[in-house]
């Protein structure tokens, strides 16, 4: 059984195709049950986010696999294959799995190290698991997936820190407010980055969120966007004096708040923080606004400095998070190769546990005349005697160091011991298949 | 029979460093397990010097540290349990091996007095000792309060950043702390002058007990300790002194508390001591 992967991700398709070929808006479910009708499949996982459309399916032929899969997405997108041919990747065994270790582990994401995708692959995994697509194979391969991703988490810091100006400026937030409920936001003035802030601030449970601009029309628009409220420009200072968190993205080309207008509302603040986020260019926030005692304030430029500096300390981490991925790759293959002695270590046993019970049928004349109990032993002995002895070269065939070897050494224990009804006929002539009965003989 | 917890500690110290410098979650759970081993042993000694000498286990200053380090250890790790933070106890240890050394170095004469044979006096000293755990946990708190709040304020994102809570959970367990101990100093305090009133006339011929009064330096730095941390609790409620500024009351509260425990319980007091 061999492990295939085909699929387009962002680094191989343009956004317009991995639109057309998303599995995620539609049902993925459904999709599952798709595959499971081609027969070169024999297990399948769909791992569908933004950024990729991947099926890992577990087949007896890859190449048969390739044609299938080619032509079951373009019947389930309707799309012809050419259209996305040329952005396909295709991957096979260590390959593939090397290839979803990356995934899991971040590494394969458009910002390395994001955190959702380690989750999607487990839900993608899930939901072939609840169909019963994913069979042995599968299963250990995106368990084992699950358990990259979670070493690269925790014994690297790859996911560590914001890359994003608003996922900075949340982090900072919960570094000064712990828990974010019922923490009151200010807008002031629209723009993307305040949108995407404001966004952010909410997912992660803020209480009320106002917004306010010079046009009202524009601070009501990004009110239902974020879901919050907007009030007139003239009563800023007022939802200045209760706010925590204020976002400022205005185009004045003088700063708006100054420690004056800060002043009335400081008395009733007493000691709380406010945090500030003056991401306008030029600058909202008078800079001596930083200087009150429980104002934080930050410019876009000291947001912009902490996202570099995290981006550079991920980048030192994905030398370490590939070598984890090398070394779970390389113990998974020898999975997957003990794997594949398998087939020859049953016949192997059969052959061997054959022999046994032949045996003690012939000496059945001679054994009967024991008592019950000593009969037990000799049926004991005769199990433990093969057992010991199968029980290296079975191991030494699991362990052996790759492919290539492995066909050739199973290749030797099938010929030596006949394991392959078709030796038979390579046998001289009126010899049976059991090695006693030619002893008998 | 100290130095095994004296050890414990230390090696857990030196866990809740690997975990601070490395962020890794498994050394946490290694320290966290560490100091409840500690911990444990510790709990062993105290009981079995108790049961020994059939004397309380603070009936001297060493193991009166002893019990205060016991104490402490127990404070830090119910919040160590309840909050899932184990970024204080890189602060917190290296105080509970200092302390726990002297009573190891030095573990004192052991003496019987009659007076000190009172359920008052156990009153008296575990509240108060408990209080001074509860504040050394708070001052603990309020000095990194206030270097996490430079850090941001400053906007120094570096290497205490990235490892130490969220101001609001600082201030939160600060504010907890100094809240118990405040309970238990002010018990403490008052259950400390009704036995004193009551010793006083049991044995009117006792001059140190007859000379304990406000002017006893140890016993005037308790009550400067109580004023500070009524100021604490109380500036927090009604003038929501909060934040950095609860952090350095704290802070200087604790200093104040170990001045008070360590040189003058045993250079200064005049009356205020018993061997």
């Amino acid at each position: 059984m061999h492990l295939f992967l085909l699929g387009v991700s962002h680094r191989t398709a343009p956004v317009d195709l991995r639109e057309r070929l998303d599995f995620s808006s539609r049902n993925l479910g459904e999709a599952i049950d798709a595959l499971a009708m081609r027969p070169s499949a024999a297990e399948s996982v769909v791992v569908s986010t933004c950024n990729r459309s991947e099926i890992y399916v577990a087949s007896d032929d890859p190449a048969k696999a390739r044609e299938e899969l080619v032509a079951f997405l373009s019947e389930y997108h309707q799309l012809p294959p050419e259209t996305f041919l040329p952005h396909l990747f295709v991957k096979e065994d260590g390959a593939a799995a090397g290839h979803l270790f990356r995934v899991a582990a971040g590494l394969d994401s458009l910002v390395v190290g994001e955190p959702q995708i380690l989750g999607q692959v487990k839900d993608a995994f899930q939901t072939a698991a609840e169909r019963r697509a994913a069979g042995p194979l599968l299963s250990k391969l995106f368990h084992w997936s699950f358990n990259v991703g979670k070493r690269v988490r925790t014994e690297t810091a790859l996911g560590e820190g914001a890359v994003s100006i608003s996922f900075a400026a949340v982090a900072l937030a919960r570094k000064i407010f712990g828990q974010l409920q019922g923490r009151r936001v200010l807008v002031v003035g629209a723009g993307e980055i305040s949108t995407l802030t404001a966004q952010h601030l909410r997912s992660q449970g803020v209480g009320e969120i106002v917004i306010t601009s010079r046009t009202l029309a524009s601070a009501e628009t990004l009110a239902t966007a974020v879901g919050g409220r907007a009030v007139p420009w003239e009563q800023m200072t007022q939802a200045l004096a209760t706010a925590d968190i204020v976002i400022t993205a205005t185009g004045s080309h003088r700063p708006i708040i100054t420690q004056a207008q800060l002043a009335p509302s400081t008395g009733r603040r007493r000691s709380d923080p406010l945090f500030i986020i003056d991401i306008a260019v030029p600058r909202d926030v008078d800079p001596a606004v930083g200087e009150i005692e429980q104002v934080f304030l930050y410019n876009v430029d000291d947001l912009q400095g902490i996202v570099s500096e995290n981006m550079t300390r991920r980048a030192g981490e994905i030398e370490r998070a590939e070598s984890i991925v090398g070394e779970e790759l390389t113990r998974f293959s020898s999975w997957q190769r003990s794997r594949g002695a398998i087939p020859t270590v049953v016949a192997l046993r059969q052959r061997f546990e054959a022999i046994r019970r032949s045996e003690l049928q012939r000496l059945e004349g001679k054994l009967g005349a024991l008592p019950p109990d000593a009969r037990a032993r000799v049926d004991e002995v005769t199990r433990l005697i093969v057992e010991k002895l199968l029980l290296e070269p079975t191991e030494q065939l699991k362990a052996l160091p790759d492919e290539e070897t492995q066909a050739s050494y199973t290749e030797a224990v099938n010929r030596l011991f006949r394991l392959r009804p078709d030796d038979a006929s390579e046998a001289p002539s009126g010899a049976t298949t059991t090695p006693s009965n030619r002893r008998d003989k | 029979m100290n130095l095994i917890p004296l050890l414990l500690y230390a090696t857990a110290g030196v866990a809740y460093g690997v975990h601070f410098a490395k962020s890794q979650p498994s050394a946490g759970r290694t320290a966290t397990t560490l100091l409840l081993f500690a911990v444990l042993a510790h709990t062993f000694v105290i009981g079995m010097q108790t049961m020994e000498m059939r004397l309380v286990p603070f009936a001297n200053s060493s193991r009166a540290i002893s019990v205060f380090v016991w104490l402490l250890t127990l404070s830090y790790l119910y919040l160590e349990l309840t909050t899932d933070e184990r970024a204080m106890g890189v602060f917190i240890l290296p105080i509970v091996v200092g302390l726990q050394a002297i009573p190891t170095i030095y573990p004192g004469t052991e003496f019987s007095d009659p007076v000190l044979d009172s359920p008052w006096f156990w009153v008296h000293v575990s509240s108060l000792l408990f209080a001074y755990a509860s504040f050394a946990l708070a001052g603990v708190l309020g000095l990194t309060y206030v270097l996490q709040f430079k850090d941001i304020k400053k906007k120094h994102l570096g290497y205490l950043y990235t490892r130490l809570p969220s101001l609001q959970m600082l201030d939160t367990m600060n504010s907890r702390a100094v809240a118990v101990g405040w309970l238990f100093l002010t018990i403490g305090v008052i259950v400390g002058a009704v036995w004193t009133a009551q010793a006083r006339s049991i044995a009117p011929d006792d001059s140190i007990l007859q000379a304990m009064a406000f002017d006893d330096p140890k016993i005037f730095i308790a009550l400067i300790t109580w004023v500070v941390y009524s100021f604490a609790v109380i500036s927090r409620q009604a003038m929501g002194w909060n934040g950095r500024r609860a952090a350095w009351v704290s802070a200087v509260g604790f200093a104040i508390v170990l001045l008070n425990f360590l040189p003058v319980s045993y250079f200064v007091t005049t009356s205020h001591t018993f061997y």
